[in-house]
């Protein structure tokens, strides 16, 4: 019988101990939660691909994150979507008139905007500047951009957790959210859609700091 | 409980075996992957199928040493538990799906889960698997309650519906569990109080 204690006291210490490695102590359940907490403590630098925008020439994407050396609040979206991309949108037109408004106030501080679409074979330029006319972007605060190679495309989302699921009818399921890049390019942390106050206020600090 | 003839050991062992070498291959995988509930409420409980069924050749005397260690079933029936209920994690799913250290860890647990389970359950008697099912049931309502309530999806690569289907299928499937054990449960008691009487005769 002390045989069987013994062994029934060490699985569920392990069973413990690995549901704690698991859930980072019992903070998060999700890989989701799991994503956010391992780039707050570990950024995650942007690997290097060549994206594109409405005007068609071709940057690379660490130059572009690095322009004006600031801060870049960044989502990934793809134009044909008809659910948490329009809140997306929304959400960055808010984020825009904010920085539009710290801008007439003379207090700007170096934060910009980012739509990166993971539709890359549908969101051609053309497609990316209608779209960016509809939703009032602002060129020098918000740009959108698309990764024309399907490989780097792949390698980019990977890179920085971006799952895109297709639903089946021709859309796409992604774990939608508002990333901030510091100006290495480093993906610095991860905001809930909710959290748009606090993404801003948390890109307006770090982008203060480097000032 | 006695298998039929046809029922083998052997024909049981080469049925596991073959269940294991489908579900390891790469198609089968990825078409119970592919939708969170077949993840969870079909890839597990084969991969168990599997275990159980191997457990069939285990030779007289591993089983002679694995019962000294694991007397009434106790420590058996604690794998089985504290293997589910760690899968449970909706974590788990999405990293099972893109780390394959993670993934394989995930079967070999259950199919000695599997095993272990067959190994366990009548030595157990009613008293601890009464308690085994009084604590894995539950805890498979209230996840499941969980994944119908959560109007965010817990796991990256699956779909919010597939996660509701998931939620109310794995508190049918407790509901189903508990009425069987109990009809079991009852036929057992009622069977050995009809025997005690026939002794009294």
């Amino acid at each position: 019988m002390w045989r069987t204690t013994l062994l029934s006291i060490l699985m569920v210490l392990g069973g413990w101990a690995s549901a704690r490695w698991l859930t980072y102590d019992f903070q998060v359940w999700t890989d989701e939660g799991a994503r956010r907490l391992e780039v707050a403590l570990r950024p995650v630098k942007a690997p290097a691909v060549t994206v594109q925008g409405p005007e068609e020439s071709a940057h690379d994407l660490s130059t572009l994150l690095a322009t004006g050396s600031g801060v870049t609040v960044v989502d990934f979206f793809y134009t044909h979507c008809q659910s948490v991309c329009l809140s997306l949108g929304s959400s960055f037109q808010q984020l825009q008139a904010a920085l539009q408004a710290d801008r007439a106030k003379g207090s700007a501080v170096p934060v910009r905007l980012l739509s990166i679409s993971f539709d890359g074979a549908r969101d051609d330029p053309a497609t990316l500047a209608t779209y960016a006319r509809g939703l009032h972007a602002d060129p020098t605060l918000w740009n959108f951009v698309r990764v024309p190679d399907a490989a780097q495309q792949a390698l980019l989302l990977q890179r920085l957790g971006i799952v895109v699921v297709p639903d089946g009818r021709g859309d796409y399921e992604h774990n939608a959210a508002l990333l901030v890049f510091d100006a290495q390019g480093r993906m610095v942390r991860i905001f809930d859609l909710a959290e748009q106050q606090l993404a801003l206020d948390y890109a307006r600090s770090l982008a203060g700091k480097l000032q | 409980m006695t298998s039929p003839a046809w029922c083998t050991s052997t024909r049981q062992a080469m049925a596991g075996l073959l269940l294991t070498a489908v579900l390891a291959s790469p198609w089968p995988r990825q078409w119970l992957e592919a939708s969170m509930w077949r993840h969870m409420l079909l890839q597990f409980p084969l991969w168990m199928l599997a275990g159980a069924l191997l457990c069939a050749v285990l030779p007289t005397r591993a089983r002679s040493i694995t019962s000294t260690w694991n007397s009434h079933g106790i420590a058996g029936l604690i794998w089985v538990g504290m293997v589910l209920s760690v899968l449970m994690v909706p974590r788990v799913l999405d990293l099972a799906l893109r780390d394959m250290v993670v993934e394989a860890v995930k079967c070999t647990a259950l199919l000695l889960a599997g095993t272990l389970l067959r190994l366990s359950w009548r030595p157990a008697g009613l008293v601890v698997q009464c308690f085994f099912l009084g604590m894995l049931l539950p805890m498979m309502v209230v996840v499941g309650q969980l994944y119908i309530d959560s109007p965010l999806r817990l796991c990256n690569a699956y779909l919010l519906d597939d996660q509701e289907r998931l939620g109310r299928w794995l508190i049918a499937l407790a509901a189903l569990l508990a009425s069987a054990w109990l009809a079991h449960a009852a036929w057992l008691l009622v069977r050995r109080d009809e025997g005690a009487q026939l002794g009294k005769l």
